[in-house]
């Protein structure tokens, strides 16, 4: 047995989805995020889906949660403290250099998260080459514990420089502050990260020391609180770079949870593509607050090896998720030169859309799309019925200072949005080289479906796929996530002969340091930054193993970099290389679930029922066919214009798209011909 | 002599009184136009062979219409702002006009004069043309190419602009979409570094063409009227945007001075003097009284006078939106033929762009006596770059590497200043020392604020940093430093902060004097360089400054106790 549930907290809704392994049937469950105390939301869905024999009988429980994030926004974290190498005390404060509002003269960087009178510097050098050039001094560490006794600090980071080639330092440090009474978690950057750029590495390593508290204070929480209620399995969270760890090793490397909640969206797509063979994707999850992309290519979401939160950056792998403040919430207004703009302002769940009735006055895209029909007659699985007339005097506000009607004023609010969104994907698969016109848009997130056809259209993009369950889908991927562990070592040594056992010495020690984290038994997997001689930038190459040591020859390693720096950058290299990183990653995946669910054989196509609605591709309104999801007949094509309708989201599918419904009960949305 | 004068402006609004247009189809254009420079510079920083591009952002994509008006520009370099309409136009000429040009084709051209800068800051320049054969408009890449042949890799004293690099006056280096061998092969026979200018080459025709793809698409979507009709209304809303926040600048004549250092060559400093007028929501930046030009490097061409000002009135007026043309309508920029501010050839201009960088600051100044709230007290004023490089004693490799260097930042009315880029290179990230010492033969002893470099003031301006390097092997330098003479000034009653400065000391003997620019400084191994960024002056009497913050700033190392009395002496009251 193998059922497990899956929790994703968003900005609006915490989205909850259950798999039964005997039977494969899924339950889903949409509750409103409750930002104080985000255990609540988690608790609430629990009770509202599952009966107690089901929690008991629940192995696993997979989590995306903004915990870590909001800690961030909101700075609520611990005093911290840090030891830096003399002269290099103020890293976390002069940052690169860069303003990050670039037209902005008065911007100015939020302040660090250790001030400057807990950045204590220590004597002693390593060099480059992890040679020591001084010697630690040690009574420097004597004088800072003293400092952070006296000031409250709960919390410690530790980052040398160039500790990433020779850790003794750091190891040193730590033990002096132990042995002078300080008994507050520790952070050491060579453990965080072993890879170069001290910037980076020890604000990652002081965002682990300023979260880790309060993440291992909600965590234990939420697990304490589902122990009461019967629940004996597993909990596991989703990292940023995907894949999942335990809550016990997430108390200890928060940092690598920091972006847990977004990537959970990206992780159901890597496994759909992989599962149904969809191929390449990029995914449209739009929810209330934001719409967030990520480009799936051989089945796997995109990974950087760092990511960037708050203006901070995050030494970790990182699924490269990009968000733009524009979702079903997202607010329209005139901006200082009378131009209609649309977000990143968000009604959120609370007053919410004025359609929803609960004292939102101001147009949201979720009226525009009410007034436009585009939601059918507007039943949401809550009960609630969307209030027309009310979004209509809401457009009218913004419309009468533009001199449109109330539909005009709509309609530009759903094309000026789907424009942002079709630009955000643009960008994101362009960077990659990738035209987006290859690709299938996996439309998702309880407005995604909403957009799918808008956006493809915008992208000349043929195919939309909505997947089962799209509204709850971020929590559905959680359920695929297998459990990870990264490590990456930065260590600069040229390709050649010597290279290979250089790294497989580094493989061996760093599969180590993995195992010794957890001893569960895995498959391992590699890859190494390269790059040529003289060139700052690398492109990392996955490298096949052999009980965890490298098989491939000098030779296919220099052959394999050529292909894909051709691919890149367009010229076949030929001068030196050099190796820069190694990076490993150890995997168990959790026991196969059996299926993915089938769509109905018995589906039947019931009476006929239309609404009007507005058709973006004929430029009128004209008669919908209103369909529920679920008595869409399998492998029967169905010609548009439709709104299917489904417990957590509705989709549009305009004049001009036909519906298949596939055996994995995926709505497979087509274009009857090219858009001129 | 008044021939000699020369006024820039950008063309007036051309709407007819009554045109309408739909205000949602604009703002999806613009939308798609600022996406399409994005595009361009995704692809350019993807592509590109020199961390000067992808790292520090040394350049400039944007998308022109056929009339060479400013539809887009990404957030690159604001010293290259809004100015790429000169060398497109130049390039063009320089072919026989726009008939002898076809899809597919990229010209090259870096005359300063035209580009605004020196010439390892090469453009490539594509017509987009619509499947009809009409002209859609242009995109151009202006980037920093490390090396193109200069006397050095970086150069401070050159005597004219020949000295200055190999100059391609507006050549097809692609013709059709097929690279023209001979061009190509003549650049990369003219730098040092082939296989950087080859590679960089690459990225900079992918990014024009990713650029027309998507202007043509756009185009081609809308159709080219309401495409033209709604670029119409996009201007005419960013000249709205700009005028609103004009109109609210008193009227008046406001005079500032600046001083460079020296030119580079002779030793005497250069003082020049801006003038900012302002009627209505009309605003002129007036350089023409400014020294004729200067027999070193520091002379600066009009397309870089004419971005500097730009880019100093939109960080103040654009309300963080994406310039357009019409932004920069209400702006008249005046010039003296063959000055300072105005280059021609054969002036040497490779450090064009340092007075360029102090006009941002005393335009500032010179504005500070209308609005003294809306403007910074002074930065450090420069971009503080050194370049070095060397042959590696074990491999005998050669190598370079370069950077500009943070500064202190001006208070304001808005608080402290904080310590980043000068806003010219406001985007540019300096590299981590464990980067830099895994590629150059350094020991980096120091990246540390300088306590008391700050300007005192109610608000106290941001602190400069000292950069303190070791050779570990033998080692040439170029510093190209400004503003050592001239310390960053405060703003209604704030107090200097400290000036810019280089150093270096030979192995066991004691520190040099201060000095500012200097091509290839030879230094031993175990000789030690350091580099002193200045800090930014205060804003304010330091008498209204908290005496809590004056306290927090002792607490924290950002000032000692005994400036703190010096400066603040209430703070200490019993």
């Amino acid at each position: 047995m193998a059922n497990r549930f899956g929790i994703d907290i968003g900005g609006t809704f915490t989205d909850f989805v259950y798999y039964d392994d005997g039977t494969g049937e899924i339950t889903v469950a949409k509750v409103p995020t409750t930002p104080s105390a985000p255990e609540q939301g988690c608790l609430n869905a629990v009770e509202i889906a599952l009966t107690p024999e089901q929690v008991a009988g629940t192995e696993w429980f997979l989590h995306g949660t903004t915990v870590g994030l909001n800690a961030l926004l909101q700075r609520r974290g611990a005093v911290v403290g840090l030891l830096a190498t003399e002269g290099f005390r103020d890293v976390l404060e002069l940052r690169r250099g860069d303003r990050v509002e670039m037209y902005n003269l008065f911007w100015t960087p939020p302040p660090p998260l250790v001030p400057r009178h807990l950045r204590l510097p220590v004597r002693g050098r390593i060099r480059t080459d992890g040679e020591i050039h001084r010697p630690i001094a040690l009574e420097d560490v004597r004088v800072a514990a003293e400092t952070f006794r006296r000031e409250g600090v709960t919390s410690v980071a530790i980052a040398f420089l160039n500790a990433y080639a020779n850790p003794e330092h750091e190891l040193a440090a730590e033990q002096a502050l132990r042995e002078a009474g300080f008994n507050g978690a520790i952070t050491l950057s060579h453990k965080v990260s072993g890879e170069y750029r001290e910037y980076e590495r020890t604000t990652t390593s002081v965002i682990d020391a300023f979260v880790s508290e309060r993440m291992s204070t909600y965590l234990n929480r939420l697990q304490g609180e589902l122990r009461d209620r019967g629940f004996g399995g597993s909990p596991l969270i989703m990292r940023s770079g995907s894949g999942a760890m335990t809550f016990d090793e997430a108390c200890t490397r928060s940092f690598e949870t920091i972006m847990s909640g977004p990537v959970a969206g990206a992780e159901g797509a890597g496994e759909l593509s992989r599962r149904l063979g969809l191929g390449d994707l990029v995914t449209a999850d739009v929810g209330g607050t934001s719409f967030d992309t990520c480009l799936i290519a051989n089945g796997r979401p995109q990974l950087m090896f760092e990511g960037e939160v708050i203006g901070l950056p995050v030494q970790t792998p990182w699924v490269d998720v990009r968000s733009i403040g524009s979702g079903g919430g997202s607010i329209a207004h005139i901006d200082v030169g009378g131009l209609l703009s649309v977000g990143p302002q968000s009604a959120g769940a609370e007053p919410g859309p004025a359609c929803y009735g609960r004292g939102g006055i101001e147009p949201t895209m979720t009226d525009a799309a009410c007034v436009l029909g585009m939601l059918g007659s507007g039943e949401l699985a809550s009960g609630l019925v969307l209030d027309r007339a009310l979004a209509s005097t809401a457009l009218q506000r913004v419309g009468d200072r533009l001199s449109l009607d109330v539909e005009g004023t709509a309609r530009g609010i759903m094309a000026l949005s789907a424009a942002a969104m079709a630009n955000a994907i643009r960008e994101i698969t362009i960077e990659q080289g990738v035209d987006p016109r290859t690709l299938k848009l996996l439309a998702f997130g309880g407005a995604g479906p909403l957009m799918g056809c808008l956006l493809a259209d915008e992208l000349e993009i043929p195919t939309v796929v909505v997947p089962p369950h799209a509204g709850n889908f971020s929590a559905w991927g959680l359920l695929a996530a297998d459990l990870t562990r990264t490590k990456a070592r930065t260590r600069i040594m040229r390709l050649d002969e010597d290279a290979i056992p250089q790294v497989n010495l580094l493989l061996d020690g760093m599969f180590g340091e993995l195992e010794a984290r957890d001893g569960t038994a895995t498959e391992l997997e590699a890859s190494l930054d390269i790059r040529l001689v003289g060139q700052d930038n690398s492109l990392n190459i996955a490298v096949p193993l052999d009980q965890g040591r490298l098989t491939a020859s000098t030779d296919q390693l220099t052959g394999w970099f050529a292909d894909s720096y051709e691919r890149t950058f367009g010229l076949r290299p030929d001068e030196a290389m050099e190796i820069v990183s190694v990076r490993v990653t150890s995997r168990t995946p959790l026991p196969q679930r059996q299926h993915i669910p089938l769509a109905r054989e018995d589906a039947d196509t019931g009476p006929e029922k239309t609404l009007p609605a507005y058709s973006f591709r004929l430029k009128r309104t004209t008669e919908f066919a209103i369909r529920n999801r679920d008595d869409l007949p399998v492998g029967e094509p169905v010609s548009g214009p439709a709104i299917i309708t489904e417990p957590t989201t509705t989709t549009y599918v305009d004049a001009g798209w036909t519906i298949t419904v596939d055996a994995a009960a995926c709505l497979i949305l087509t274009t009857d011909e090219a858009q001129s | 002599m008044t021939s000699n004068i020369h006024t820039y402006q950008a063309a007036p609004s051309r709407t007819r009184p009554g045109q309408t247009v739909d205000p949602i189809t604009t703002e999806i254009i613009r939308h798609s136009l600022n996406s399409a420079a994005n595009q361009m510079k995704r692809a350019l920083i993807r592509t590109a062979y020199s961390p000067v591009i992808y790292d520090v952002y040394d350049f400039a994509a944007a998308i022109y219409d056929s009339e060479l008006r400013l539809l887009a520009q990404a957030p690159s370099l604001p010293l290259f702002m809004g100015t790429l309409n000169f060398c497109i136009e130049a390039a063009v000429e320089a072919v026989g006009g726009i008939e002898r040009l076809g899809p597919g084709d990229i010209l090259l051209y870096n005359v300063p004069f035209g580009t605004g800068s020196h010439p390892q800051d090469a453009t490539m320049v594509m017509p987009v043309f619509l499947e009809d054969g009409t002209l859609a408009g242009y995109t151009a890449i202006k980037a920093h190419w490390l090396d193109l042949g200069a006397k050095e890799p970086y150069c401070t004293d050159t005597v004219d602009v020949f000295q200055e690099g190999t100059i391609f006056p507006g050549v097809k280096l692609f013709s059709a979409g097929e690279i023209v061998d001979d061009i190509f092969r003549m650049v990369l026979a003219n730098t040092r570094l082939p296989k950087a200018a080859a590679g960089d080459i690459k990225a900079q025709a992918i990014g024009c063409r990713v650029g027309a793809e998507a202007l043509a698409r756009v185009v081609a979507r809308f159709g080219k009227p309401l495409f033209d009709r709604s670029v119409e209304h996009m201007f005419d809303h960013g000249e709205r945007v700009v005028r609103s926040y004009f109109e609210t600048i008193p009227d008046g004549r406001y005079v500032a001075r600046g001083n460079m250092d020296n030119n580079g060559v002779d030793t005497q400093s250069i003082p020049f003097e801006i003038i900012v007028e302002v009627s209505g929501s009309d605003v002129t930046v007036d350089y023409s009284d400014c020294p004729g030009s200067q027999r070193g490097p520091i002379n600066c061409p009009l397309p870089t006078t004419v971005s500097a000002s730009l880019i100093a009135i939109s960080m103040l007026a654009g309300a963080n939106e994406s310039p357009c043309d019409g932004h920069f309508r209400p702006l008249k920029v005046v010039t003296r033929v063959d000055s300072l501010f105005h280059a021609v050839s054969p002036s040497p201009c490779f450090l064009y762009a340092w007075p360029a960088m102090q006009a941002i600051d005393v335009i500032y100044r010179a504005l500070s006596d209308a609005m003294p709230n809306a403007v910074p007290a002074s930065s450090g004023g420069d971009v503080c770059a050194l370049l070095w490089w060397g042959v590696r004693e074990k491999t005998g490799e050669a190598w370079a590497t370069g950077s500009p260097h943070p500064i202190g930042q001006g208070a304001s009315a808005h608080g402290d200043g904080a310590t980043l880029s000068h806003v010219s290179e406001s985007a540019t990230r300096f590299a981590p020392a464990e980067v830099w010492e895994s590629k150059s033969p350094w020991l980096i002893e120091r990246v540390e604020l300088i306590t008391d470099s700050c300007g005192a003031g109610r608000y106290r301006g941001g602190l400069g940093i000292s950069f303190h390097f070791t050779m570990l092997e033998d080692t040439y330098v170029t510093t190209a430093v400004e503003r050592t003479q001239l310390p960053p000034w405060g703003l209604m009653g704030g107090q200097e902060g400290h000036a810019n400065g280089v150093r270096y000391r030979r192995a066991g003997e004691p520190m040099g004097e201060i000095f500012g620019k200097v091509t290839g400084l030879k230094l031993h191994k175990g000789d030690s360089l350091e580099l002193l960024t200045g800090g930014g002056g205060g804003y304010g009497a330091p008498e209204e400054r908290d005496p809590r913050a004056v306290h927090e700033d002792i607490r924290n190392g950002y000032t000692s106790e005994d400036h703190a009395r010096r400066h603040y002496p209430h703070a200490f009251a019993a």
